[in-house]
């Protein structure tokens, strides 16, 4: 009978057997051990207390040598200096699971000396951290994290988040401010109003309009800010944008309302001023809410290439800056590690994955003289290759500086509302302007003709055309995190719905990217736990697709520890055990071994043998994704024309377009020219969207008007991109057209209200029917409507 | 007469309504509201030892700086 106890840190059950027994507690592990009695010299015990029995991550794991956090190349990237002379850097924890964790870790670190702050944030588990660099250094922070179970890795913060965080809090401050005044403005209105009914003394009206011009100063002047600047940068510009209408409507309103407390007589509007701010600041804020900070994009390849890189020098390992490496350098590449610049080996041999350059699936041998591109990552390969070309003029550097110009080169594809609002804004000024001097000339007074021009530009103050576009946006993208499907900007599901070319990668997108089995041959029974055994040693991902498929079929199969285990590059591996030897790998293996075999295959097929017999054969190949087919057919039903383009060669480019229904392809397809390709299609004039996955698509995802990503892709084509489908399906994608073209019906709709009742409101406005207030609220309902209308697309899916 | 007392209550309220808001945008500004997760568990950790905990970090900050004089 098995008899599961929780590990006293880490609360993960294991059979009592297996667990360290140390007084009264339990341990899985040394590591776990060695945390709880950290936290008990430290004092710091109370935390399994606030954890209660949240499971964490044992403490297994080793780390590299935290020393290189020292280095001053580390230095210049990450920490900055603040004003009284700290250090500061920004760091990503692992293993946070609970506020207990985040209590933990700041406890932890205030307790060591010269650690000044540390601020973690629970919601994405980002730290800063304030140190005086000469009491304590970055790699004792660091171990000290490590230490009692977590992870820390450092982030440049700089450009990253700050600038959008910055403008988001501006926007909430400006926003409190505007809804509190006009909150308390509309208790005063409504005294205001009740008095213009049933009688009201001068002198009352006077203090209340005092009140009320206090509280819409700061509406108008704070909150309002951004209009004026708005407007501002409108007429350098040359541009009549809806800024300069809200911010002259307001502060007309403003000016006469001031006039009239002054004088003492008619109606003062101060309640118009801070609704108009308020509402159309609310619009304005959705807008930002929903924004990608272009400046992001740019410093996105940098953050995943590494700053420093081993070679030898005078027979000498030392690890030398990127920049500093000079062609003829030697380079020492381990497994696991990514080739940074161009060269050729000198020593070694080993497979290397190139799939996120060229998209080829399969890995690729290099031995003595082949040539390494940068961007290429060893899979099994310890070698060292000579440099021949400098960081600068590598692969992998070049790029980063076509992505730059190809993120520059983005289309912008204007918005709608947008240009509408250039063409309404210049009208409404205009019929403004002209019923003024009309009333003027009529004759009448100065006021009554100033207070009507006023309320043409007050009724046609473009609330509803503020929020239309904005608000139908956010429930759009509220509706496409339902599915998984997340656009990173408001704006790109208008142009994802003006969309007439796709463009598919193959590999990870049409198809799922890794080798699956499909189909095994039995020759001889055997026990399948050698198999699983074997398979489970290697990172191949032939390997990994044999190793999915025995555990699919059958998961209570247990890993056994093999005598003897050795992979022989490009070809597979070797192992024994009691007395057995095993091989598994392609016909080349077997070919070595003088095992024959007959057996023919259009897929990958991978042998294994016990004491040189072939007991099993595995075909593997790249499978389609479910309902490949099916979204191809809705694509081409929407009139879409649809290319694939693939870095792999011509038999699996021309299997898979055959297989979903894609007539028009192109194989073997490098990086630049996936990138020249999308650059043909828009000088024909055409909006595409790039669907792809890897960095081999990266430069054509930023280039194109919409890239998407899926979202197992790699991290840099996620950052470049418009779109991530979290669910990596085809579905999601067919969702995510869908979704577009309904919310663009929608905003077309709501514009449709807006001006519609405008056109209706304005000349009875210019005709003097309408007075400011009757326009303060009839401008709340035509929002309202445009609300109530966005909230209908919510119900449309629902069903 | 009359006007004054409404004149002084308005005068009153919104003064109050003044310090809350700007209790309210100090917060803000002051980040209190940028980490909902730990600013709604905030109330678990407000115990003796971890106030104590708080003005000790504060103290060890000052001498700190009084010290350290990187150029």
């Amino acid at each position: 009978m098995s008899n599961n106890i929780a590990c006293t840190h880490c609360h993960l059950e294991f059979n009592e057997d297996v667990m360290i027994k140390d007084g009264e507690h339990y341990f899985c592990c040394n590591g776990c051990q060695g945390v709880y009695h950290l936290l008990n010299e430290e004092g710091l015990d109370s935390f399994y207390e606030k954890a209660g029995n949240t499971k964490l991550t044992p403490q297994t794991s080793q780390y590299e040598d935290s020393s290189n956090f020292n280095s001053p190349a580390f230095y210049d990237k990450f920490v900055s200096v603040d004003k009284d002379g700290f250090s500061k850097v920004s760091l990503v924890i692992e293993g946070i699971h609970c506020s207990a964790c985040v209590w933990l870790n700041e406890k932890a670190l205030h307790k060591m000396d010269g650690v000044i702050e540390a601020d973690i944030n629970f919601t994405n588990n980002k730290a800063t951290i304030l140190w005086a660099d000469n009491v304590v250094k970055l790699s004792q922070i660091i171990d000290m994290i490590r230490a009692i179970g977590y992870n820390a890795f450092p982030y440049d913060a700089s450009v990253q988040e700050s600038y959008a965080n910055k403008e988001r809090k501006d926007y909430y401050l400006r926003m409190s401010v505007a809804i509190f005044s006009t909150m308390n403005i509309m208790w005063i209105a409504v005294a205001q109003y009740a008095g213009y009914f049933s009688g009201i003394t001068q002198d009352m009206k006077t203090i209340l309009n005092i009140a009320e011009g206090i509280l819409a100063t700061p509406v108008l002047f704070y909150s309002g800010w951004v209009f004026f600047r708005g407007a501002y940068y409108g007429i350098k510009t040359k541009v009549v944008n809806m800024d300069i209408l809200v911010s002259t409507g307001a502060l007309l309103t403003y000016i006469y309302s001031i006039y009239i407390t002054l004088v003492e007589s008619g109606e003062a509007y101060f309640d118009s001023v801070s609704m108009i701010i308020t509402f159309v600041l609310i619009g304005k804020f959705l807008e930002v809410l929903s924004k990608k900070n272009a400046a992001d994009a740019l410093d996105i390849m940098g953050k995943h290439i590494q700053s420093e890189i081993n070679i030898i020098r005078d027979n000498k390992l030392i690890s030398c800056k990127l920049d500093d490496i000079e062609v003829g350098d030697i380079v020492v590449v381990s497994s696991g590690e990514k080739v940074l610049v161009d060269g050729d080996v000198i020593k070694g041999n080993g497979t290397f994955d190139e799939s996120s350059l060229t998209g080829e699936s399969e890995p690729i041998f290099k031995q003595e003289g082949d040539s390494l591109i940068s961007g290429t990552v060893s899979i099994d390969a310890d070698v060292h290759f000579r440099v021949v070309k400098d960081f600068k003029h590598s692969t992998l550097s070049t790029i980063v500086t076509l992505l730059e110009s190809a993120i520059n080169k983005k289309p912008k594809i204007q918005q709608m509302a947008n240009k509408l609002s250039e063409y309404f804004s210049s009208t409404i000024l205009l019929l403004s302007l002209f019923t003024f001097i009309g009333w003027w000339l009529w004759p009448h007074s100065f006021e009554t003709s100033f207070m009507v021009a006023v309320s043409v530009i007050v009724i046609a103050c473009p609330c509803a055309l503020a929020l239309a576009t904005p608000v139908a946006t956010l429930v759009g993208l509220s509706l496409g995190v339902k599915k998984g499907i997340l656009f990173k900007e408001a704006a790109q599901l208008e142009t994802m719905a003006k969309i007439d070319t796709l463009v598919l990668d193959k590999t990870g997108t049409l198809t799922v990217g890794k080798p699956e089995v499909i189909k095994e041959h039995i020759l001889e029974e055997f026990d399948k736990k050698l198999l699983y055994s074997m398979v489970k040693n290697s990172k191949h991902p032939i390997a990994k697709g044999i190793l999915n498929y025995l555990k699919n079929k059958d998961d209570s199969l247990e890993n056994i520890v093999l005598d003897e285990f050795t992979q022989i590059a490009a070809q597979g591996m070797k192992a024994s055990y009691n007395n057995k030897s095993f091989l598994g790998g392609n016909l080349s293996l077997m070919n070595a071994q003088n095992i024959d075999i007959d057996f023919k295959s259009e897929n990958s097929v991978f042998y294994f043998s016990i004491d040189d017999k072939v007991v099993a054969i595995y075909e593997l190949n790249d499978q389609i994704k479910d309902g490949a087919k099916e979204f191809i057919d809705f694509i081409l039903g929407k009139n879409i024309e649809v290319i694939m383009l693939t870095g792999d060669n011509e038999n699996s480019a021309k299997r898979v377009a055959k297989e979903v229904g894609i007539s028009n392809y192109k194989y073997e397809q490098t990086p630049e020219d996936k990138l020249n390709f999308i650059a043909k299609i828009h000088d024909e004039k055409k909006k595409v969207v790039m669907v792809g996955d890897g960095v081999n698509d990266v430069l054509a995802l930023a280039s194109a008007d919409i890239g998407i990503v899926m979202g197992s892709g790699s991290d840099i084509a996620v950052d470049v991109s418009d779109i991530v489908l979290l669910n990596d399906s085809l579905k999601s994608l067919s969702d995510a057209f869908k979704i577009s073209k309904t919310t663009f019906g929608l905003i077309k709709q709501n514009l449709w209200i807006s001006l519609i009742y405008n056109s209706i409101t304005i000349p009875l406005a210019m005709a003097g029917y309408v007075i400011p207030l009757v326009a303060a609220i009839s401008m709340s309902v035509s929002s309202f409507l445009v609300v109530g209308n966005s909230m209908r697309i919510k119900y449309k899916w629902s069903k | 007469m009359d006007n004054w007392v409404i004149a002084m209550m308005l005068g009153a309220s919104i003064f109050l309504g003044a310090i809350a808001l700007t209790a309210f945008l100090w917060a803000l500004k002051n980040g209190q509201f940028d980490d909902e997760e730990k600013f709604l568990n905030a109330v678990k950790f407000d115990s003796e030892e971890d106030l104590n905990d708080a003005v000790n970090q504060e103290v060890k900050k000052e001498k700190l700086k009084k010290e350290y004089r990187p150029e």
